[in-house]
């Protein structure tokens, strides 16, 4: 062999290369040792800056519920799919499949992204069930994130629209007393810290930094059952009698407390596209209207409590005219010599006028005032109107005239329910609540007992076969009330053929429990009187709630005969 | 492995007349081997999920895909064992010109794969192949042989240092073309490494170690993408978002980890804050999962690998085997300079590059090119120690 034999490699360079190896080795260990334990404070400073987050925990809004606990408004989780759209810019053609899931154009979209791509935060679709939001993430597009929200519902939709209001899209309360409750419905959010992965997607809960405050609940004085009623009757009745709009107030006589308020139109809560806002006011708290006839039964109080009538008094309304000034105050008919319960009876516009005059100038005023009219009622409803009575220091007598019988102010159908609370309680005003009460609540004394009960008699026979309000009697119960019917202004000439039917009353007539107002605007069929148009609504409306709240009847033997013949009159 | 071999029936003649303990190949390196290509699953398995989930849908992806090459590696090194080592020596020259040819097949149109700027690999039949792995081996292969041929040359002459390391030049040539500097400089390094074993003059090992390191010098400054990689890698901290991005991710991930980890699986860089988590950097999200315990077992998994296979080297040269010594040595300092790179660039103590962890990284090329190298150092030990018996047999009848 010419190759010789193999001189092997000296250990001294084998050792070379183990030192150098080895020697390696070791310096990485160091370096091991000085990023894991003498510099992790700094590098994980620098991980959490990169991947730790403070993100909201959401808090639910509280729940409305009626006075039974029965809910008006609650809060359902709902997921809103967000982006990110740098990222999402990445991820084009996954586009497609997303824009269908959430109905979305893809023109819009595309949109959407080149308009806010330098914005780390984008809504895409607000509140989706979570159901559908599984469905999108499990698209796994890159920047498409959910995030938990709450949706207000409204099981009663319509119905009790107009009291409970409702939220917008973040939850805030816009109208009714979700507005006005806010503070105490809205939930405060709690703050957590997460760990997020690059993408935004959270992958570790860390710590909870601030506990999610949820809102409280709230209970209001509304009954479900009597809210529905009243509302099923008055759409029924602005409806029958093509009407504009028309409202009901049902008031505990005791507490003030609000137990239904509807109106026509109403809306859908829950939907609210395309509404117009004028559907969203509540005219019982928001409107104002001349009350009509329906005042003179305070002009009667003012009377009675000046002592200068009694209960028995005769007021001479011959001719059926009386001429104040330049102006004329007219009757239907001409009723002659008549008692007061006759003047109420009849609801005659020389009666009270006579009245009214006779008493010193401030009188009937300082009366209005007391039972509250010109000032809210307290209930704290936002966008409540105060309605006018007229303070000017000098009178003509023509405005004392008219002013005894509901012209030449404004007042709310709230206020007008409030007030006839106090004729129906014995003499209290009482503040105006839409929350449930617990306690007692204490009025103001403004008549005596003696005058509220007067009164109350008194307007017990307009609802008798002989008054202007059979038809708001109810089988059973006695029935106090006094109809309204008033030409409305147009401008600034009182319409001929433009009438608000008004109907006011309580039952039961001797210890009432509720009082009821309604409010037909604008009744467009053959009949346009209050006794016609909105006693009817009263009488079905209190026969249900005298029913539901379990009200003994105070008429023991109810007249059948006398009943059936007052019918066959009509 | 030794069971495989049995059924396979492809051990030589005097193998299969021996006892199985007879043909047993070195336990203690394959244990090792079978060690770190096991954490290695582990590790790319959890290192990959949450990338491979939003990539594919099916977060074990990567790991399956893994598996499936270091089954085909295993396979393969099992075919290997059984080719005497002796054919790899006489192969050399040609070796060496297939790896140019197949560095060159990557510029191809059609057949070369451009992935991040570099033309790394070749696709055909659904199957890319990173080709300077295959390139490494075929080079270390020739040299060992060449070092063998010119034994005296290499010693005395200036000549016989240069001759190689031109021929190697090409190929490192070819390398910075794709462009995979880390392939070029582990190879360099490597081959300085091997002649340095071989017996060459310090003086001359001292002057073309400074002329390539000038010249690496050079094309790092002539390539601006490179400078940004050094100075990256310098201050990472300089520009974190940007061309510090990667390693100060990486580092995040060690500082995490401190002395135990956050454990396995827990990783928060992996959660694509870390790029290339799965290959480059598998061995940041070992070190934030399994913490410094576990950064300096696995160091120490690879020096007591590459102590072994340079022992088995050591063992070969003083059976008067030199090709035997230097193939093992050749290989003992790729796989130990490639995992003290990877390592050593992932906890910036060296500028960032293209380099895997040997057997760990996912990538099927440098497994399967990994799995064979060490089965070529395990038939060096089965064909030393065969000589061995062979001696003492003689011993024995004199």
């Amino acid at each position: 062999m010419k190759e010789k034999v193999h001189n092997p490699t000296s250990a001294f360079r084998i050792g070379v290369v183990i030192t150098v190896l080895v020697g390696s080795a070791l310096v990485l260990i160091g370096r091991a040792f000085d990023l894991q334990v003498l510099r992790k404070d700094f590098l994980q400073d620098q991980g959490d800056a990169r991947a730790l987050r403070v993100e909201p925990v959401m808090a639910h809004r509280g729940m409305i519920t009626d006075r039974q606990g029965e809910p008006l408004a609650i809060s359902t989780p709902v997921d809103s799919v967000w982006i990110q759209p740098q990222t999402f810019m990445t991820a084009q053609s996954q586009w497609s499949p997303l824009a269908k899931e959430l109905g979305l154009n893809m023109a819009d979209m595309r949109r959407l992204v080149a308009q806010k791509q330098d914005k780390e935060f984008v809504f895409l679709k607000r509140q989706i069930s979570p159901m559908l939001g599984q469905k999108v993430m499990a698209l796994k597009i890159p920047g498409v994130s959910l995030l938990r929200e709450y949706r207000r519902y409204y099981p009663m939709g319509e119905v009790a629209a107009h009291v409970v209001g409702f939220t917008n899209v973040d939850d805030q309360g816009q109208e009714g007393l979700e507005l006005a409750y806010e503070n105490w419905l809205h939930g405060t959010p709690g703050k957590q810290r997460v760990i997020k992965d690059r993408l935004g997607r959270v992958i570790q809960h860390v710590e909870l930094l601030q506990k999610p405050q949820p809102g409280k609940n709230l209970t209001l004085s509304i009954d479900r059952r009597l809210q529905y009623l009243a509302y099923r009757e008055l759409k029924k009745a602005v409806f029958k009698n093509k009407a504009k709009s028309g409202s009901v107030v049902i008031l505990d006589v005791h507490t003030g407390e609000v137990l239904a308020m509807v109106n026509q139109p109403s809306y859908n809560p829950n939907t609210r596209k395309g509404l117009k806002a004028s559907s969203f006011r509540n005219r019982a708290v928001t409107d104002v209207l001349e009350p009509g006839s329906t005042m003179k039964p305070f002009t009667v109080a003012a009377g009675l409590e000046s002592g200068r009538y009694t209960a028995d008094s005769m007021i001479n309304t011959s001719p059926g005219f009386l001429k104040v000034g330049r102006n004329l105050v007219r009757d239907a008919h001409n009723y002659g010599l008549i008692d007061i319960t006759t003047l109420l009876q009849k609801s005659s516009n020389v009666g009270a006028s006579k009245m009214a005059l006779s008493l010193p100038e401030n009188t009937l005023l300082h009366m209005q005032e007391a039972f509250g009219f010109g000032e809210i009622t307290g209930s704290g409803f936002p966008g409540e109107a105060s309605g006018i009575v007229n303070t000017s220091p000098h009178w003509r007598p023509i405005e004392q005239a008219t002013m005894s019988f509901g012209y030449g102010l404004s007042v709310t159908p709230l206020q007008l329910a409030r007030a006839y609370c106090v004729l129906a309680n014995g003499g209290y005003l009482k503040p105006i609540s839409f929350v449930r009460q617990q306690h007692p609540v204490v009025g103001q004394r403004i008549i005596k007992t003696k005058t509220a009960t007067a009164i109350r008699t008194m307007l017990e026979s307009v609802v008798s076969h002989d008054g202007t309000a059979f038809k708001a009697s109810v089988e059973g119960y006695r029935v106090a009330g006094k109809t309204g019917t008033v030409k409305k202004l147009v401008n600034g000439q009182y319409s001929d053929d433009r009438y608000q039917a008004l109907f006011a009353g309580m039952a039961p007539a001797v210890n009432p429990r509720f009082v009821m107002v309604v409010i037909i605007n604008e009744p467009r069929g053959k009949a346009f009187y209050g006794g016609l148009v909105a006693a009817p609504v009263f009488s079905r409306v209190m026969s249900g709630a005298l029913r539901l709240f379990d009200i003994a009847p105070d008429v023991t033997t109810p007249d059948r005969w006398q009943m059936a013949v007052a019918e066959a009159h009509l | 492995m030794s069971v495989s071999l049995a059924n396979f029936g492809i051990a030589d003649k005097l193998a299969s007349r021996r006892t199985r303990q007879a043909i047993n190949v070195d336990r203690k390196l394959l244990l090792i081997t079978l060690i770190i290509i096991l954490l290695g699953l582990v590790m790319l398995g959890s290192a990959s999920i949450s990338i491979a989930e939003q990539q594919t849908g099916k977060p074990f992806y990567y790991l399956w895909r893994q598996f499936g090459y270091v089954s085909v590696g295993v396979f393969l090194a099992t075919l290997v064992f059984a080719v005497p080592i002796a054919v790899w020596q006489r192969l050399g020259p040609i070796l060496i010109m297939v790896s140019m040819l197949i560095l060159l097949l990557v510029f191809v149109p059609g057949l070369g794969r451009n992935v991040n700027g570099s033309t790394r690999w070749i696709g055909f039949a659904g199957l890319n192949v990173q080709v300077s792995e295959f390139a490494k081996l075929f080079c270390i292969i020739y040299l060992a042989g060449y070092l063998v041929r010119h034994t005296q040359l290499v010693r005395t002459e200036l000549k016989g240092f240069i001759r190689p390391l031109l021929l190697l030049q090409v190929v490192v040539f070819l390398l910075l073309l794709e462009p995979d500097y880390g392939a070029a400089a582990v190879l360099l390094a490597t081959a300085m490494g091997m002649m340095w074993l071989g017996g060459a003059r310090f003086s001359q090992f001292a002057m073309l170690g400074f002329l390539v390191a000038a010249a690496l010098a050079l094309l790092a400054v002539s390539s601006p993408y490179r400078m940004e990689r050094l100075t990256a890698f310098l201050n990472p901290w300089a520009d974190p978002f940007n061309s510090g991005f990667q390693l100060t991710q990486a580092l995040i991930a060690f500082g995490r980890g401190e002395w135990l980890g956050v454990g396995l699986g827990s990783s928060v860089q992996k959660m694509f804050y870390l790029p290339e988590a799965h290959t480059d950097f598998v061995f940041s999200v070992l070190g934030e999962e399994l913490g410094l315990v576990g950064v300096v077992i696995v160091i120490l998994l690879y020096t007591y690998l590459v102590l072994r296979l340079l022992r088995i080297g050591r063992h070969a040269e003083q059976r008067e085997l030199p090709f035997h010594a230097y193939l093992s040595y050749g290989i003992a300092l790729w796989i130990g300079l490639q995992a003290y790179i990877n390592i050593g660039v992932n906890m910036g103590v060296l500028p960032t590059k293209g380099l895997t962890l040997p057997l760990m990284s996912y990538g099927g090329s440098s497994v399967v090119v990994m799995c064979l190298a060490i089965s070529m150092v395990l038939r060096v030990d089965y064909e030393t120690r065969k000589g061995d018996r062979l001696v003492q047999n003689k011993k024995g009848i004199v």
